[in-house]
Formats: C-alpha cells, structure tokens, sequence
C-alpha cells in the first residue's frame, strides 16, 4: 500500500552503513489521504454500531469487543502509516511494539490476579 | 593589541568538524555518521518516551477494566449522562488533526515551507477546536452542579436546572434519578442494588465520572502540550530552521500528536459510547 521511494543520497559518509532496509522511504501522500479516509470509515463504524446496539439487544461484551476491536485497527493505521513505523528502523519497530506487549502483559497479570481474588465482586454496595 | 581575530575562539572547539557542511545541513552533530542516523536515533529515543507515556495512559485504562468489568450496570447508567455528539465531533477534529501533521512531516520531506506552514497552522486550530468543545463540555458538567443549566446560564444567571445533578466527583456528587426507568427496564436484577440515586461519596456513579474527569483531564494536559510543541515548531519553520536534510523535529514533535490521537481513539468508545 505505501508507495516506496528511496531519496537521493546523503553525501559522502554514511550512506548504506545502518540503512540496509528501506531506511530512506517515506510514504506518499496518497497513502495518508488513504488512511484518513479508512480513520473516517471506522469512526463511523463504531458510532453505527453503538447506535445499532441502543435499538438492538446485543450481548453486552460483544458491543465492548466490536468497540476495542474498531480502535484497535484505528491505532494500527495511525501508528503503521502516520508515525512511519511501517517504513522505520527495526528497533523503533520493536519499542512501538514493545509500548503495546507491555500494556497487554500489565492487564493479563493484574485480571489474573483479580480472578485469582474472586473478582467481580458479588453485587451491592462498593467494597 | 587586539589582535586576535574573532575566528580564533570558535576554531579551536570545533576541530572534528573541519569536513565542511556542504553533505548536509549545519544540525548534523559531529557524533552522527549522518543525517540519517542522527533522525533515526532522534525517532527511537522519542519513541522510548512514547513507551513510558503509553505506561502512564495505561494505569488509568488499568483501573478502567477492573471497574467495568465488575460493575457494568453503572457504567452503562452514568455514561448516559456524557454528551456523545460532542465527543464524536471531537474524535473527528483529532483525527483531521493527525492527517494534518502527517502532511506537515510530507511538506517539511519535500522542503515546501508554504505548506508545512499552512498544516501546522491547520494543526493549532484543530488542536484548539478540540479543547474549546472539551472544555464546553467540563462547564457543562461544573455549570450542573451550581444548579445552572449550562454554561452560559451559569454565568449569566438564566435558566436553572430542574432536578438537582452533580456528575463531577466529590462531597456534592448527585447521581440524578431521572435514568432509572430506562435502567431498571433493562435491568438484569443486580442493577438495582446500584439504582438508587445517593449523594455524596457513596454514589457508585461516581466511579465512572472519576476515572472520566482523570483521563480525558489528562489526555487534555497533553493536548495543550501538543499545541506547544506545535506552536514552536511552526515558528521554527517560519524561521527556515527546517529544511529536507533537516526535519526530525517535525517528525519527532508529530510522533508526540499521533500518540495524543490514539489515547483519543479509546477514550472515545470506552467513555461516550457505553451501553
């Protein structure tokens, strides 16, 4: 989808020492008017289905997971095509991967932990 | 007796960069094999902020999930009472927002100051677009609870609110009554262990609106931040500072607003679009 194009060189030193991948592409701006337009189209998407779920009864962890599921898409593009991660150094690839691999560990351990302890708590007042 | 001239002290420094600048541009630090480098080590040293930030977002999305996953009935109550049209709009202007600095870091790629001026200018009004109806909507919330019933009447002294409510958290915290009916239709039983309005500190309504006001407060912190760092960098490329040799701070000062447009991204679905 991103249109590859590599630049002119960078003068006399360094050329080729360290961009041995696509170092020097940038996507095109047909592809972040692309993108944009695939943002718009999932915004509306998710808004449709929270309208769609107040007139249909839907199961409530469906809606939550059709929702988390739209933004998660919606993040993959921005951070994919809009922050260059797609067209960047492998290890910029590994720490934007490395912000998301840390959240999901963080939220496995502490539900786990949680279940462990009998969460949710039976109904009534806060504990 | 003054015979030094005024080379003098400047040459002695600066012995390493006796190459000559014609490769690339000035910025090029004499410890950057090039320009290339020194922008990739610029991106990723950004993006390891980028990570601790996400880490900061993420004890709030932390707490978020135990609480509705343990209280789904009154997440679905109190969301009712946030102004989802408003929100919508807002997710709109911050995405329009990322396209925008996206083609800033094009424009500065291709060298056309014009346009990198115009989409980062195009950038600070949807920047403060975002906050003007942000901030409408906390006053909104605030204007409630002095017994107004929206902004404008509280300073103008004009309609009151009929029913008494106060969604922002504290000692006057008033969850109002009028959404049980729809609530205890849908209820599942254990809602209405949860339906009865309470004022005060005891209100698990308050639960929501707390981690609300956090969140969107904070992500708001980082959007007048955002437009900060937007402003210098348009004044830096009004200046001519940026040139196609020389634009990671483009670059590194978008990475910062995309970031800003993601947590959007959830804070969206998880606080307006609850049912």
């Amino acid at each position: 989808m991103a249109k590859t194009s590599t630049s002119a060189g960078h003068g006399a030193h360094g050329d080729g020492a360290h961009s041995e991948h696509a170092a020097h592409a940038h996507i095109s701006r047909g592809t972040y008017y692309r993108v944009f337009a695939a943002l718009m189209v999932l915004m509306a998407l998710t808004v449709g289905a929270w309208w769609i779920e107040g007139i249909v009864a839907l199961p409530r962890l469906l809606g939550v997971a059709i929702a988390m599921a739209i933004a998660i898409a919606k993040t993959t593009l921005i951070v994919l095509y809009f922050m260059h991660v797609k067209v960047s150094e492998r290890a910029t690839q590994l720490y934007a991967a490395a912000a998301f691999i840390g959240f999901a560990i963080m939220v496995i351990i502490t539900m786990g932990d949680y279940f462990a302890r009998g969460w949710p708590p039976p109904p009534g007042p806060l504990p | 007796m003054a015979t030094t001239t005024p080379t003098t002290p400047t040459a002695t420094p600066a012995p390493a960069h006796e190459h000559g600048h014609e490769a690339h541009g000035r910025e090029l630090l004499h410890h950057f094999e090039s320009a290339q480098q020194q922008k990739e080590t610029a991106t990723l040293g950004m993006w390891i902020f980028l990570v601790t930030e996400i880490m900061l977002f993420g004890g709030i999305f932390m707490a978020y999930i135990v609480y509705r996953w343990a209280f789904p009935d009154v997440w679905a109550e109190a969301a009712h009472h946030l102004n989802t049209p408003l929100g919508a709009v807002n997710t709109v202007v911050l995405l329009v927002s990322s396209l925008t600095v996206a083609l800033a870091v094009n424009a500065a790629e291709e060298g056309n100051r014009r346009r990198l001026l115009t989409m980062l200018g195009i950038t600070l009004l949807l920047g403060a677009t975002f906050l003007v109806i942000k901030g409408y909507e906390y006053s909104e919330k605030f204007a409630h609870c002095a017994g107004a019933a929206n902004p404008v009447a509280w300073v103008t002294g004009g309609a009151r609110l009929g029913e008494s409510e106060c969604l922002v958290p504290g000692r006057n915290f008033i969850f109002p009554e009028a959404h049980g009916a729809e609530g205890a239709e849908a209820g599942h039983g254990t809602a209405d262990s949860y339906a009865q309005p309470q004022a005060g500190l005891g209100s698990p309504y308050q639960l929501f609106y707390f981690l609300y006001f956090v969140a969107t407060g904070l992500h708001a912190v980082h959007m007048v931040i955002g437009l900060t760092i937007v402003s210098i960098l348009t004044f830096i490329a009004w200046r001519g500072v940026i040139t196609p040799t020389y634009y990671t701070p483009i670059e590194v000062g978008g990475l910062y607003w995309h970031l800003i447009d993601i947590i959007w991204v959830f804070l969206f679905p998880l606080f307006y679009l609850v049912h």
